[in-house]
C-alpha cells in the first residue's frame, strides 16, 4: 500500500531521492501513473503553493519541493507520454532572456518554480534572438513562450519577438513576459499575452493562460 | 565583535570625566529646596548657606562609582528577570512622557484619557521588539497629582513587562513604591527584584529642584533603579560645543550618582540624558539635532568607561506628524544609539519635542528598532571560511537557493521585515490594494490589539492599590475611572 500523505509529506520537505524511489515503488505496486501523480506529487505542490503564499516556508524550501516534484516527474513521465508536454506535464514552456541580455537570475527562477509546478521547461539560456525563440517553440510544440530582461536597453526587444512570432504563424502561443524594468502596461503595448512581478505569480500566470485557450497542436491543425 | 562607534578619543574622554569632577568639587550643585538640604546634610552633604550650593569632593564622587552596580536586572511584574540594562545590551523603550497623542482615527492630535493609555499598553505589550515599557504620556482624565501613580498601574494592570517611569511630584515615589511593593513580598524583594527603572531630571546647569531632589533619594531610599536624565539645551542652558556640553552633562550624572550611593551604596543609576539643541532662530529644543545625537553618543561612551549602565531620549522624532523627517530622526537616532551601545533607548512612538504619542509611530519603531539590533549582530563567521568551496558550488549551480549553506543560515542571516516595511514591487503593491504605510500600520494596531490576552490581576490587588490612589490624590466623592480588564 503505498502512503500519499508520505510522498506528499518528502515532496514537501524536498526529499528528491527518497521521492523518486517512493514513485518507483508506487509503479511497481501497481498504481497508475495518473493516480501517483495526482495523489502522490500534484496534491504536495498544492501544499507547497499554499505554504507560500502565506508566509509558512519561503523560496528556498520551494526550490527544493520543486526539484523534487522533477525528479518525481522524471520517472512518471515516459509512461504518461511519449511526448514532453503531453498528459502529465502541465504544458511546454520555452523561455530565456532577449538577445543581448546576459541576466538570467530571475528567469531562472521561473523556470525552477515552472517545472516545480509540472510544467516542462526548455529554457534557452541568455541572449537569445527571436529566431532561436520561435525554432524551440516549433521544436517543442511549446504554449507558452516565455521572455525575460533586466534592462530597459534590451527589452524592447521583446516587441520584436511579439511581432516574428505572429510573423511566424505562432499566434496561438501565449506570451510571457517579465524582468525589473518591465510592467504590465508595457506587456500590454508590445502585445504579449500576460507579466507577471515575480516568480510565484509568474507559474500562477502560466496555469492562467494555459487554462484560458488549449494549444493548437490539440485544438486542430494550425 | 559587536559592531560599535567611537566619537571621542580616549584622552578626551578622561579629560572631560577629569573635568566633570572638578567641577563638582568646586562648583558643586545648587539645591534650593530647605527640606532636601536637610536630607542631603543627614548624609554628609552641607550646602553653602548662602549660595545654598554643595560641593561634592572628588573622593566621594570616586567612592560612588565603586558602589554603583555596572547593570540592573528589571523583573517583570511577577518579578522574573526580563532585562539586564547594561554591558552590551541595547534595550528600546518607548519614551515618555507626552502630553498629547496623535489620534490615529482623526490624525488630530488631542488631549489623551485612560482609555487611549490602556489602548497604548496593550498594544506595546504585543510589540516583539520592544524590551519593556513606559508610562509614555499622561492621562487628562485623573487629577494630575496621582496620573504618576495611575499610569503605573495602568501599565501593570495590562502587561507584565518591566516599566520606566516617573513621579509627578516631591511626594510621588514612596507611593509607587508602595504600589510596586505589592507585586513583590516587600520593600527588600522589590528592591532585589526592581519592576522598574524611575527617570529623574537635574534642573540644569548644576541645579537639583524639589521633585527631582527628592525623587532622587526616595527612588535610592525604595532601592528603585534611576536613570538620571539632565536635559542640557546647547548654547542656552549649556555650552554650546560638545566638550564643553558633556563636562556639564556628566557633571550632573555624577552629582546624583553621588547622592543616590550616599543614600543607599548599590542603589542602580542609569546614566541617561535627554540632551537637545537650542534653535537659534525658533527658539526651539530639537533633541535629534545633529550636534544633540553627537553629544548622546559621547556621554555613552564616558558612561561605558566609567562603567555604568547608559540611557538616551534616541530613536524618536521632533516632527510633529508621521512624515519623511519622522522616519529620518528615528532612524538615524536608533542605529546611532545601538552602534554607540545605549542599554535603554528611549524613543518609539514619540513626536513633536516629546510631547505627542502616536500608536502608528509606536508600531512603525518597532520595526525599526529590530533593523538597528540586527545591523549591531556581531559579525562572526557562519561556516563561511574558506569561502573557495562555497563559490565553487556557485559557479557550478549558478545559485545558492539550494545550497545547504544557505538553508543553515538564511533565516538568521536574511531579516525579513514585517507590514511596516514594504518590500513588494510595483505590481505586488497594487495587487495587495496599493496599501500606505499607514493603512499596514492601522492594520498592525487592529491585529495586535485583537490577539492581546489580559494575564489579570487578582481583584483584591485591583482594589489595594485603586484604594492607595485614590486615598492619597482624589477629592472626596470622586472616582476613578473604570476600564476594561479592571474591577
Amino acid at each position: 500500500m503505498i502512503d500519499y500523505a508520505e510522498m506528499n509529506q518528502l515532496l514537501f520537505e524536498g526529499q528528491h531521492e527518497a521521492l523518486k524511489r517512493m514513485t518507483e515503488e508506487a509503479l511497481a505496486a501497481g498504481r497508475p501513473p495518473t493516480e501517483v501523480l495526482e495523489e502522490g506529487l500534484i496534491a504536495g505542490m498544492a501544499v507547497v503553493g499554499e505554504d507560500f503564499k502565506h508566509n509558512r516556508i519561503y523560496v528556498p524550501e520551494v526550490l527544493l519541493a520543486a526539484r523534487a516534484m522533477k525528479a518525481g516527474m522524471a520517472v512518471l513521465q515516459p509512461l504518461l507520454t511519449s511526448r514532453p508536454g503531453g498528459a502529465g506535464s502541465a504544458g511546454v514552456i520555452v523561455m530565456g532572456t532577449v538577445k543581448g541580455d546576459l541576466h538570467d537570475i530571475g528567469k531562472n527562477l521561473v523556470g525552477m518554480m515552472a517545472e516545480g509546478s509540472g510544467f516542462t521547461v526548455v529554457d534557452l539560456g541568455t541572449d537569445t534572438s527571436a529566431e532561436q525563440y520561435i525554432e524551440a517553440v516549433r521544436r517543442h510544440d511549446a504554449r507558452i513562450l516565455g521572455m525575460s530582461a533586466l534592462l530597459t536597453t534590451t527589452m524592447i526587444y521583446m516587441r520584436t519577438v511579439v511581432q516574428a512570432m505572429k510573423a511566424a504563424g505562432l499566434e496561438h502561443v501565449k506570451i510571457c513576459v517579465g524582468g525589473a524594468p518591465v510592467s504590465a502596461d508595457y506587456a500590454r503595448q508590445i502585445g504579449a499575452d500576460g507579466y507577471a512581478a515575480d516568480a510565484a505569480s509568474a507559474v500562477e500566470l502560466f496555469r492562467r493562460l494555459i487554462a484560458e485557450r488549449p494549444a493548437a497542436a490539440e485544438a486542430g491543425p494550425a | 565583535m559587536r559592531p560599535s562607534m567611537r566619537v571621542l578619543h580616549p584622552s578626551l574622554r578622561d579629560r572631560v570625566i577629569d573635568e566633570s569632577m572638578d567641577v563638582l568639587a568646586r562648583l558643586g550643585v545648587q539645591v534650593e529646596d530647605p527640606g532636601a538640604r536637610q536630607r542631603l546634610e543627614a548624609i554628609g552633604l552641607r550646602a553653602d548657606p548662602t549660595t545654598h550650593r554643595i560641593q561634592i569632593p572628588r573622593t566621594l564622587v570616586e567612592q560612588a562609582l565603586v558602589t554603583a552596580p555596572s547593570s540592573v536586572t528589571l523583573h517583570d511584574r511577577e518579578g522574573r528577570p526580563a532585562a539586564v540594562v547594561g554591558g552590551d545590551e541595547v534595550h528600546f523603550v518607548p519614551a515618555s512622557s507626552a502630553l498629547r497623542v496623535l489620534d490615529r482615527h482623526t490624525q488630530q492630535v488631542r488631549d489623551p484619557n485612560s482609555a487611549d493609555f490602556v489602548e497604548y499598553v496593550k498594544l506595546g505589550h504585543g510589540l516583539p521588539n520592544l524590551s519593556y515599557l513606559s508610562t509614555a504620556f499622561i492621562p487628562k482624565d485623573v487629577p494630575q497629582d496621582i496620573a504618576d501613580a495611575w499610569r503605573l498601574y495602568l501599565v501593570a494592570a495590562h502587561s507584565t513587562r518591566p516599566i520606566v517611569s516617573g513621579a509627578f511630584t516631591a511626594w510621588g515615589v514612596p507611593r509607587m513604591g508602595q504600589i510596586m511593593a505589592m507585586f513583590r513580598s516587600g520593600r527588600d524583594d522589590l528592591a532585589a527584584r526592581p519592576m522598574a527603572l524611575f527617570t529623574v531630571c537635574p534642573n540644569t546647569p548644576l541645579r537639583w529642584g524639589e521633585d527631582p531632589i527628592a525623587n532622587l533619594m526616595d527612588c535610592a531610599e525604595w532601592g528603585i533603579p534611576v536613570e538620571i536624565v539632565p536635559v542640557l539645551l546647547l548654547g542656552m542652558i549649556s555650552p554650546a560645543t560638545t566638550v564643553g556640553a558633556l563636562v556639564l552633562h556628566t557633571a550632573e550624572v555624577l552629582s546624583g550618582l553621588t547622592i543616590a550611593q550616599l543614600v543607599r551604596p548599590g542603589t542602580p543609576i542609569v546614566f541617561g540624558g535627554a540632551p537637545a539643541s537650542f534653535h537659534m532662530q525658533l527658539m526651539s529644543n530639537p533633541m535629534t539635532a545633529v550636534e544633540a545625537l553627537q553629544l548622546y553618543c559621547a556621554y555613552a561612551e564616558v558612561a561605558k568607561h566609567l562603567g555604568l549602565p547608559s540611557q538616551a531620549y534616541m530613536a524618536l522624532s521632533d516632527s510633529k506628524f508621521n512624515d519623511p523627517q519622522a522616519g529620518m530622526e528615528t532612524g538615524v537616532g536608533a542605529f546611532l544609539a545601538a552602534l554607540a551601545g545605549i542599554n535603554s533607548v528611549s524613543g518609539p512612538g514619540m513626536l513633536d519635542y516629546v510631547n505627542c504619542f502616536s500608536l502608528e509611530k509606536l508600531v512603525f519603531d518597532d520595526e525599526v528598532v529590530a533593523h538597528a539590533r540586527r545591523f549591531i549582530r556581531p559579525v562572526e563567521v557562519r561556516e563561511d571560511l574558506p569561502a573557495g568551496p562555497l563559490l565553487e558550488e556557485l559557479i557550478r549551480d549558478k545559485h545558492l537557493l539550494m545550497s545547504d549553506h544557505t538553508l543553515a543560515h538564511w533565516p538568521e542571516e536574511l531579516y525579513l521585515p514585517g507590514p511596516m516595511v514594504d518590500r513588494t514591487n510595483w505590481d505586488q503593491w497594487e495587487g495587495q490594494g496599493s496599501r500606505t504605510w499607514r493603512d499596514r500600520a492601522l492594520d498592525q494596531i487592529d491585529e495586535i490589539l485583537g490577539r492581546y490576552e489580559e494575564a489579570p490581576l487578582p481583584d483584591a490587588l485591583h482594589a489595594e492599590i485603586r484604594g492607595l490612589i485614590s486615598r492619597t490624590g482624589l477629592e472626596p466623592g470622586a472616582a476613578l475611572p473604570m476600564l476594561g480588564g479592571v474591577r
